[in-house]
């Protein structure tokens, strides 16, 4: 992934972490907002039934005081008063009464607590209310909630008592209101609110009891729970119920317990709040916050696309300016200007690529004058082999032609053999060095590792065993599936027979040879390892130079042959030793040369010193031209 | 002497003086129309069509005995429609009837020339027309008597004839339970019944014939025993509840039976008070029937056997037949073996009660089996 991408990505997550927080928090408080307002509907709509309910009180108060003043009423109390009064006369009373004066419920009541005429129960005459004759129950109440026994079963009412008293007797007057349907039409809601009342008539929960201003609730039996939670533990309290599977289809419920005299549970209120609406609208607010939010994250993914190329920018072109360095264009810079971190950066890169560009240059000028050196006193040290037999073979003939030997014909055939044997010998030398310099192109074909190292192998086996040589055991750790490489087996065979030579010459007490391929990846790989003498880090670090031997008549040019080689196929060669165990030669060839490598005979930069184990880079190896 | 001879004159003079002057009030006077108005509806007054239901059947025969003038011994009237004291002068079916009386009755012509019947007028309505004076006769239900005399309304009432009863529907598992039925028969407060919902128009019934006709009504208990019927109810396995059906159409059955069920329940009986399509009609899903059951004679063997024949489908009542001339003895036992049965429960006795106007004269409410006696009222001018 490219810094651009990493880039993009940290301030795509950064947006999106930003707009998921807000939008959570947009929600979290809209949803609140809206729990809120409907509560505060829920607790004003239980305000105004509390006090609809205390004016219905008063109202109920009143009208019922008003039956106790009338004329008619006093006229009954009056009567009744009388010893042996004969009540039968007013049990249809109160029926003409309580429409007369609008109320549902209506009894008169005697002395001794015996209804004389009941509006709501007409059929109860003569039945005891003995509360009645308490006052202390229900006088300082005013009004009060209670049920009430009517033809048709229990009701819950809102009652009031007054009493007419004529002498020692009284007369009470027990009317009221139902608190039912009507009770909760008369209730003004706003829109998607509703109230619903349970009236407490029996020991458990009946779905019949829950009614709404039209009747009974359907499916009723959904508040039972809440209902007997309010009849273990009268309270207020909300919950919700969800009518459908969709959160709109839920509603949201006050309840506002209704107690009678001796703090009872009679009924409970019921506010229902829809919540379709809320839901509805934190729905149109979520959408629409997640609208802004997309575009806001769209708009956010182009700027931060932008921002992450406008950063990145000077950083790739660094980049491509240190690629181009690394591929050896050391005069390239950027271009980068400005104060801020980038531009330091940049400055200090070019500062770099400067200053590795003049120390390159002297490191180069100090190997080319040390290679120089080292062929100059390798060439002497070569041709002055040579140079000294000739010189005496030349000698020896001119003294031999100046004292007139007479056997000057044969000093004269064996001088010019000689003569002619040393010119060969020079001629070999000079041979060699020309043969690194002009090593060739490698001429790709396929190639299986595995045969040219059994035709290495093979070659040598006969001075492995050689008489009067210590003997040296070849091991061969051959990979059956080894793929095939695009090579120059000719090359490879080449740079492998100088790798034999030269771990032979390592074991001069015999020893093991092992040479082992395996297939790595995109390529092959050779291990070749002695048992020899082994190598110092110091010769490890120049074992590769050109014209480098740890050898007494070593040219130095065999493993630079080896590295050549290697290069010219695009892999790299590395080495391990430890003196006195052995050397190990590491060679990674890739299946295919990535390109074809520079010819040898170009110029090449010397190989800087790299610890031990070394490896060379695939790179062309600097050596010095034939011509040089 | 002469003093008192001229006070004893002038004396005279003067009660002669006066009694001249009111002698034409006191005195039958022909003419006039009779106003009635009745709640029924008669639709036909041919005696070959059966009336459609008890209420249109007796006002049919009220009209009836008023135009014929012979009756046969299966109730039904024989001769032509005038033969009577009357004869039908215009007849408009279901609303209103003229009556003219006829002089070629085979009796004394009647006083009044013409009575107008008003058919299909609710009882309120009566009684308005009543307090008013726009009417000279109605029926009025005998719970309101109380409160139209109360009104200045002229009130006649009968002997009590029609018997208010709880008839237990034969083959209904409840119905078949004694204990049940005798435990609802305890529970009611029969004294309750008429005092308050009657206005003490009317009495008790413990039996099935009223105390002036068999003499011996007050052999039966009409007292409340609400512990008695609790205990009786408490050995009923179960728990049943006795569905108890009144005539919607009868606001007297329907207060009656509500009471009832106050009652019945105060003892701890399970009861469910619901109204009938029509009277006398039963459902399979109701255990009681509240009936009410006029005596067609004032004699107890005649009303006994006409309350059984009444009764007797519903309740499956096994009573053995009463034939003529058995002893009172004997009536009595049959009339204690149904009440003991507790199938039908007797609960009050009503009077039949008539509002009048003022100028109607020579009133007498008739006993049972006997007609409206208007050929023989006249009507007082003087007294509109």
């Amino acid at each position: 992934m490219t810094f651009r991408s990493k880039l993009f990505w940290v301030f795509t997550l950064a947006l999106l972490l930003s707009v998921g927080v807000i939008a959570a928090g947009v929600t979290l408080v809209t949803r609140q907002a809206f729990e809120d307002l409907s509560r505060r509907h829920s607790e004003a709509l239980a305000a105004q039934f509390e006090r609809e309910f205390d004016r219905r009180r008063l109202d109920v108060a009143h009208r019922v005081q008003g039956i106790a003043d009338a004329e008619g009423t006093v006229r009954m109390a009056i009567e009744l008063s009388r010893p042996k009064a004969d009540v039968s006369v007013y049990v249809n009373d109160a029926h003409g009464v309580s429409q007369s004066h609008q109320l549902d419920f209506l009894d008169f009541v005697g002395n001794d607590g015996s209804i004389i005429s009941s509006n709501e129960y007409p059929a109860r005459f003569g039945y005891k209310m003995d509360w009645l004759t308490q006052p202390q129950d229900w006088a300082t109440l005013g009004s009060f909630l209670t049920t009430v026994d009517t033809q048709d079963g229990p009701a819950l009412g809102l009652m009031s008592v007054s009493t007419v008293r004529v002498g020692d007797s009284n007369l009470y007057i027990l009317g009221g209101e139902r608190l039912g349907k009507d009770f909760l039409a008369s209730l003004v809601l706003p829109a998607g609110m509703r109230a619903l009342l349970y009236m407490n008539l029996d020991p458990s929960f009946q779905a019949s009891n829950l009614i709404d201003d039209s009747g009974p609730v359907n499916l009723g039996e959904r508040f039972a729970p809440f209902i007997a939670q309010e009849q273990q533990q009268p309270g207020r309290q909300t919950f919700a119920i969800a009518w459908t599977p969709d959160p709109s289809g839920s509603e949201a419920f006050h309840a506002l317990p209704l107690q009678g005299r001796q703090k009872e549970l009679l009924g409970v209120l019921l506010i229902g709040n829809s919540q379709q609406e809320v839901v509805e609208l934190e729905r149109r607010i979520r959408l629409l916050a997640f609208g802004v939010a997309g575009m806001g994250l769209l708009v956010g993914l182009l700027l931060s696309w932008w921002g992450a190329a406008r950063v990145t920018r000077p950083v790739r072109k660094l980049a491509e300016v240190a690629r181009e360095v690394s591929a050896g264009n050391w005069s390239a810079r950027t271009d980068i200007r400005g104060r801020h971190e980038i531009g330091q950066l940049a400055l200090a890169f070019n500062q770099m690529t400067q200053e590795l560009t003049e120390q390159r240059e002297r490191l180069l000028q100090a190997e080319r004058v040390a290679a120089w050196r080292e062929l100059a006193r390798r060439l002497a040290h070569e041709l002055k082999n040579p140079l000294f037999p000739l010189q005496t073979t030349v000698e020896n003939l001119r003294r031999a032609k100046e004292q007139n030997f007479d056997q000057f014909e044969e000093v004269f055939r064996e001088s010019t053999g000689i003569l002619l044997a040393e010119i060969e010998n020079l001629k070999t030398i000079v041979g060699r060095f020309s043969d690194f310099a002009k090593m060739p192109q490698p001429e790709l074909g396929t190639v299986n590792l595995n045969d040219v190292v059994r035709a290495v192998v093979k070659l040598f086996e006969a001075q492995f065993g050689a008489v009067g040589r210590p003997p040296i055991t070849s091991e061969l750790h051959l990979e059956e599936n080894l793929p095939v490489i695009q090579a120059d087996a000719t090359l490879l065979h080449r740079a492998l027979e100088n790798l034999v030579l030269n771990a032979m010459d390592a074991m001069p007490a015999g020893g093991v040879l092992m040479l082992r391929t395996t297939r790595e990846d995109g390529g092959v790989g050779l291990e070749v390892s002695d048992t020899g003498t082994g190598l110092t880090p110091e010769e490890c670090e120049r074992l590769f130079t050109p014209y480098y031997t740890t050898k007494q008549h070593g040219t130095g040019l065999g493993l630079a042959i080896v590295q050549a080689v290697v290069s010219d196929h695009g892999g790299r060669i590395s080495v391990e030793s430890e003196t006195g165990v052995g050397t190990s030669f590491h060679i990674h060839l890739p299946a295919k040369p990535p390109q074809m490598p520079a010819p040898v005979s170009a110029p090449v930069q010397s190989q800087a010193p790299t610890p031990s184990p070394v490896e060379a880079p695939p790179t062309p190896e600097s050596a010095p031209s034939e011509g040089a | 002497m002469k003093l008192r001879l001229f006070l004893i004159l002038a004396a005279i003079s003067v009660t002669l003086v006066h009694a001249a002057r009111l002698e034409p009030s006191r005195r039958p006077r022909y003419g006039a129309t009779l106003r009635v108005e009745i709640g029924a509806v008669v639709n036909s007054l041919d005696p070959a069509v059966a009336a459609a239901n008890p209420e249109e059947a007796a006002a049919k025969d009220q009209i009836g005995a008023l135009l014929y003038d012979h009756r046969n011994p299966d109730g039904t009237f024989a001769g032509v429609a005038g033969s009577g004291p009357f004869r039908i002068a215009a007849w408009d079916p279901g609303k209103h009837v003229t009556l003219a009386a006829s002089d070629s009755s085979r009796g004394s012509r009647a006083f009044v020339d013409s009575i107008e019947i008003q058919m299909g007028r609710a009882a309120k309505d009566r009684l308005l027309d009543l307090e008013t004076g726009n009417v000279d006769f109605a029926e009025l239900p005998a719970e309101q008597a109380r409160s139209a005399s109360d009104h200045g309304v002229r009130v006649s009432a009968s002997d009590p004839d029609e018997l208010v009863a709880v008839v237990f529907v034969a083959g209904r598992p409840i119905s078949e339970d004694a204990h049940a039925r005798e435990a609802l028969a305890r529970s009611i407060d029969r004294a309750a019944i008429v005092n308050f919902i009657l206005q003490k128009e009317g009495e008790p019934a413990g039996g099935l014939l009223p105390q002036w006709s068999s003499g011996i009504a007050f052999l039966f208990s009409t007292a409340m025993d609400a512990a008695g019927a609790k205990q009786l109810w408490s050995q009923i396995a179960g728990s049943p509840t006795i569905v108890l059906g009144y005539d919607s159409a009868d606001s007297l059955e329907q207060t009656i039976a509500e009471r009832i069920a106050v009652n019945a329940r105060d003892a701890g009986i399970s009861i469910t008070a619901e109204s009938v399509a029509g009277p006398g009609s039963a459902s399979p899903n109701f255990d009681a029937r509240l009936m009410r059951v006029r005596m067609p004679s004032p004699h107890p063997r005649e009303a006994l056997v006409n309350l059984v024949a009444m009764l007797g489908p519903l309740a499956a009542l096994d009573v053995a037949p009463l034939p003529a001339g058995v002893s009172s003895d004997e009536v009595f036992d049959r009339e204690r073996a149904i009440v003991n049965s507790y199938r039908v429960v007797p609960l009050v006795w009503l009077p039949q009660v008539y509002g009048l106007s003022a100028r109607v004269r020579d009133w007498k409410a008739p006993a049972p089996g006997e007609s409206w006696p208007f050929a023989d009222v006249w009507l007082d001018q003087e007294s509109q």
